[in-house]
């Protein structure tokens, strides 16, 4: 469902050029589990926004179910953000003057969804990441690893086919981050794609694939499908 | 986005929220009231005057030497004045009189129907001194009877203006004939605007007389060819002064000015308020435009991680926007019962008409739209930030 | 001293990161505070107290004696008539009283018939003019009794415009057709507001050039230029020395100085007791209605306020508020944005004292912009003031005390306006900054 080929990422500031990320052909399936793992700077977190459409790619391109999304306009882009990709962030970035229910409601009301439909969608939501007393709270009165499970709640209430996660558990002790991994698995069980960045090597070995990334190239050590075989896909 | 989320935000940050609606509270009603003033103004200044306010020039003169300051003497000097006066190219008539419309301060008395003093008696009417060609030189317009001559001098013939012999008379054509106090009424003449403080400022009471003593000086009226108003001007104190070297000219002055002057309490009044509403007006906008600015970096990483939950830049400025609205319509709200407030309080200090309330409603509008102007270019800045920047960790 | 420094290179520092918000904050607050400054100065010189330490014991007495009867006339006039003037002159209970009305006249050296003559201000009064309102002599003095004599006080500007020196006691000067003896410079006073002179509406009026005797005005048949009034038939264009004496022509002013209590009560049970005997001897046929009001009175009695400028004040006290408001919710988005760094600071050590140094360096450099610029707006806003109102030209100086207030209200304002933001910015929680 995502085709990389031969993309590239620079980044041009007034003093250098950045090559964040160069030539990455990828191919992920419907259902995967993927973990992206790489040293800082490796450019982990800009292959995924770029995979996230939040940053776009300077060379090759990018299919998102067989369609480029090159040239589309900024409103099909959000469009496709908001039905297609969940997003989990290393420092939840939930927003802080809404309760954990209007969090989770946002991307539904982007969508443009009934009422009735979001409510019954957050309340789901809400029940599988284990927070539905805590519904009216702000995200200042939780804990790290219940914003954590709020952001994935947000992420995943709009059904999305893929979840890109970058260090979800980057700010959460072990106990939280497991718990966090194993609703991420769910997740996935249900058939979700999900990409995560970690740097923890055991996490990577739980997820079904593990991607590489070093100075911008990628080193799939699991499934490498050549060029070749994806285009004829 | 929701009304619901946007009240929501709005109560959480209660103070900025606060101030933003005490201030366009305030401004609103300034806003509205000082467009009440300067339209009051306006009407005021533009009520008729029965005058040729472009083409009469009124020169004020006192002699200097105090042998001139009296009957014969002075009737002589303004004999002679008038003549010269009448030779300069464009005057078309010129006469004496010892006040002048429109212009503070004159001579005053009450008048009444001779016998119903109790029932008929009216304070302070303008008694103007007048000869024959005062008549021409004002351009007047005479209603009933006749108008003075020089047969009527120092007799007790006069000639009342229309709204005072209403007033007397009930009908202004009854009047003629009648005896007041004032002297037998031979003529009614329309309305012209005297003394702004009189009891009214359409009335006005007419005798041709020798004025004994020009303590207070005089006045002469010209009545002038409209092209030829500039050139007169000019000529006027060169051949006053060719008549008599022992006078002084306070003044030579157009209708027209003394017309502004009249109303320049009002209009001044109307003015400040406009410019301060302006000002207000400005700092309505700074103020959207700083908050809008602020909170837009403020809040980049929110706008980020709207970006990312899938809103469109468009979507975004539309939140923006619908915050800065919702907070001017509660302010305008607010604003419009302020307005009937400050109306009140303005209306105990200076006489003040109701307020309308389209009024508002339109000052209103205008706020809405001064904030938006304000709101629009530091949002669209806003949702320019690239949202991968804006959601990472710090 | 190190840490002042620090804490003004910090603020200026602040100022460089942000300038156009922060200008904009400064801006609104000047804007506000100079349009308040400007009608604060207008309405300081209108309401002021001219006489402080005196103003308590002048009052202005009147009594309701026109001849014509009239039941409903329960007001007595404005200005008084001669005959008002003599017979409450008669009390012998103040310790000065004047009779005054403002004329006009024209005047020339003796000398030059030739050259045009210069019009000038009259003030016609009585001797104790210049003791009741405190008008200081530069050479000469006042006149030695209230009879007509032809001696003239001239203010130390008209005395150096004819003369072109101020000490001319002794000169010889022509007003109208008659010729005075200079006896008295006055050196340069002004009263403002004039209230000496409200009941014709010229509280802000210059003071006059010439001062002549109250009896040789009436020998001259020079009158008031401003309001008279007449209530009788008499010709007083004619043989003014005895109509203007007679009959009731009402055009002056007068003022009592009652220096105490006792004084007061029974100035006031004089004016009682001369109108019964007025009345008996049917001198009084309207109902009595004395009135003796205070000079801090007089313009509320006259119901001479400038109506605009209350309005305008009202106006612009609420304009200044906004300003603050507006001010105050700018330097909250200021502050609130440097959160973070406040909270680090305080992180680092910084103690909360230190921070509030930080904080009142902040409002002192603003406060100095804010002076500097509101000053410049109130200028403008009062030459705009005077060009509009013209009866409002001579009260829009500024004196020392006045500038000094004004920057301590530029330091309030930037203070309070400051405050709040910077008592949220520095002492909220600091995890929840930091977090
Ligand atoms: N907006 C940007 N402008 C310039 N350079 C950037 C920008 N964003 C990222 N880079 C550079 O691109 C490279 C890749 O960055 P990226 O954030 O993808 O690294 P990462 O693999 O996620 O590292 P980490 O594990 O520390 O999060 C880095 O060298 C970074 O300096
Ligand atoms: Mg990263």
């Amino acid at each position: 469902m995502i085709t990389l080929t031969n993309l590239s990422k620079i980044f041009r500031t007034e003093l250098i050029e950045t090559h964040a990320l160069r030539d990455v052909n990828l191919q992920v399936n419907e259902g995967e589990f993927a973990a992206l793992t790489g040293p800082s700077g490796s450019g982990k977190s800009t292959l995924l926004n770029i995979l996230g459409t939040l940053e776009n790619f300077d060379e090759g391109d990018y299919l998102l179910d067989g369609k480029s999304v090159k040239g589309l306009s900024d409103a099909a882009l959000s469009r496709l953000r908001n039905e297609k990709i969940g997003f989990i962030f290393q420092s939840f970035n939930l927003i802080k003057d809404f309760s954990i229910f209007d969090n989770i409601e946002l991307p539904l009301r982007y969508r443009g969804l009934k009422a009735s439909d979001r409510k019954q969608r957050i309340e789901q939501a809400l029940e599988l990441v284990g927070l539905h007393a805590r519904r009216d709270y702000l995200p200042g009165q939780l804990s790290g690893g219940q914003q954590q499970r709020v952001a994935i709640a947000r992420a995943i209430a709009g059904e999305p086919r893929i979840l890109l996660a970058d260090e979800p558990t980057g700010n959460l002790d072990s106990l939280m981050a497991r718990q966090v991994m194993e609703l991420l698995e769910q997740i996935n069980q249900r058939g979700c794609t999900i990409l995560m960045v970690t740097h923890d090597p055991e996490q990577a070995r739980r997820a079904g694939r593990h991607i590489q990334i070093v100075d911008g190239q990628l080193h799939d050590s699991t499934l490498y499908q050549p060029l070749a075989a994806v285009q004829g896909a | 986005m929701s009304l619901t989320l946007l009240f929501k935000s709005l109560l959480q940050r209660k103070v900025i929220t606060a101030l933003l609606l005490v201030q366009l509270t305030l401004t609103l009603a300034l806003l509205s009231n000082s467009v009440l003033l300067s339209s009051q103004a306006y009407q005021l200044s533009n009520q008729p005057t029965g005058l040729q306010l472009d083409t009469t020039l009124a020169i004020e003169l006192k002699p200097t030497d105090e042998n001139l300051i009296v009957h014969p003497a002075l009737g002589d000097l303004i004999q002679r004045q008038l003549a010269a006066l009448r030779q300069i190219g464009g005057v078309r008539h010129a006469a004496f009189s010892n006040q002048t419309p429109l212009l503070f301060g004159g001579m005053n008395g009450n008048v009444y129907v001779e016998g119903k003093q109790d029932t008929t008696n009216i304070e302070m009417v303008p008694y103007n001194f007048a000869e024959a060609e005062l008549f021409d030189t004002l351009q007047m317009t005479l209603l009933h009877g006749r108008w003075l001559s020089a047969e009527d001098k120092n007799t007790d013939n006069v000639v009342i203006t229309d709204k005072l012999a209403k007033q007397l008379f009930s009908d202004s054509h009854l009047a003629i004939g009648q005896q007041t106090n004032g002297g037998n009424i031979v003529g009614v003449v329309a309305d012209m605007m005297y003394q702004r403080f009189a009891s009214d400022q359409y009335f006005g009471l007419f005798f041709n007389r020798d004025l004994n003593r020009a303590d207070y000086g005089y006045r002469l009226l010209l009545q002038v060819e409209p092209q030829a108003v500039a050139a007169v001007r000019q000529q006027i104190y060169d051949s006053l002064r060719q008549v008599e070297p022992e006078i002084d000219i306070q003044q030579v002055v157009s209708l027209r000015q003394l017309h502004r002057d009249y109303f320049e309490q009002e209009r001044g009044l109307a003015i400040l308020l406009s410019v301060l509403s302006g000002l207000m007006l400005v700092v309505a906008m700074i103020s959207a435009y700083s908050h809008a600015l602020f909170h837009g970096v403020q809040q980049q990483n929110e706008i980020g991680v709207k970006r990312a939950l899938g809103a469109s830049k468009q979507r975004i400025l539309v939140e923006v926007l619908s915050e800065s609205w919702l907070t001017t319509g509660i302010g305008a709200a607010l604003g419009l019962l302020a307005s009937y407030l400050l109306q009140q309080q303005l209306a105990t200090v200076i006489s003040l008409p109701a307020l309308p309330l389209w009024l508002p409603l339109c000052g209103a509008l205008t706020l809405l739209l001064c904030v938006t102007i304000a709101t629009w270019y530091p949002a669209a800045i806003a949702t320019r930030v690239s949202p991968a920047t804006a959601t990472k960790a710090l | 001293m190190d840490n002042l420094l620090h804490a003004f290179a910090l603020a200026l520092r602040n100022i460089k990161r942000a300038p156009l918000p922060y200008l904009l904050t400064v801006l609104i607050l000047s804007l506000g505070l100079g349009m308040f400054f400007s009608n604060a100065t207008l309405y300081y010189w209108l309401n002021h107290d001219p006489l402080p330490q005196k103003s308590h014991s002048l009052f202005y007495p009147q009594i309701n004696s026109v001849l014509q009867p009239c039941d409903s006339c329960t007001e007595p006039m404005r200005v008084l008539s001669y005959q008002d003037v003599q017979k409450l002159s008669s009390s012998g209970i103040p310790s000065a009283q004047a009779a005054m009305f403002q004329s006009a006249g024209y005047a020339r050296l003796p000398g030059n018939s030739d050259v045009s003559p210069t019009p000038v201000r009259l003030r016609v009064t009585q001797r104790d003019f210049f003791t009741l309102f405190d008008v200081p002599f530069l050479h000469g003095e006042r006149w030695a009794d209230d009879t007509a004599r032809r001696e003239l006080i001239l203010s130390k500007a008209s005395a150096e415009r004819f003369f072109g020196r101020s000490n001319v006691v002794g000169e010889t000067l022509r007003l109208g057709n008659e010729l005075f003896t200079i006896s008295g410079v006055l050196q340069d006073w002004e009263m403002l507001p004039r209230l000496y002179d409200v009941a014709n509406g010229l509280n802000s009026a210059r003071s006059a050039d010439i001062y002549l005797p109250w009896e040789t005005a009436f020998d001259l048949g020079i009158k008031s230029n401003t309001t008279t009034m007449s209530r009788d038939e008499r010709d007083y264009s004619d043989n003014f020395a005895v109509n203007g004496r007679e009959g009731q022509f009402y055009q002056a002013q007068f003022w009592v100085q009652l220096d105490s209590p006792q004084q007061v009560t029974a100035y006031q049970q004089f004016m009682q007791q001369l109108v019964h005997s007025e009345k008996e001897a049917g001198r009084h046929p309207r109902p009595e209605a004395n009135r003796l009001t205070n000079i801090l009175d007089i313009t509320e009695h006259f119901n001479a306020r400038n109506r605009q400028l209350d309005a305008f004040a009202l106006v612009s006290l609420l304009f200044l508020l906004v300003c603050l408001f507006n001010a105050s919710h700018l330097s909250l988005n200021r502050y609130l944005a440097s959160q973070y760094e406040f909270g680090l600071r305080r992180a680092l050590g910084c103690s909360r004292s230190q921070l509030q140094q930080l904080i009142l360096a902040d409002v002192a450099v603003s406060a100095a912009l804010a002076l500097f610029l509101s000053l410049a707006v109130a200028a403008a806003a009062m030459s705009l003031i005077a060009s509009l109102l013209p009866a409002t030209r001579n009260l829009t100086s500024w004196n020392p005390l006045m500038v000094l207030t004004m920057a301590g209200t530029a330091l309030i304002a930037c203070y309070l306006v400051t405050l709040y933001p910077a008592l949220r910015a520095s002492f909220g929680s600091l995890n929840r900054q930091l977090k």
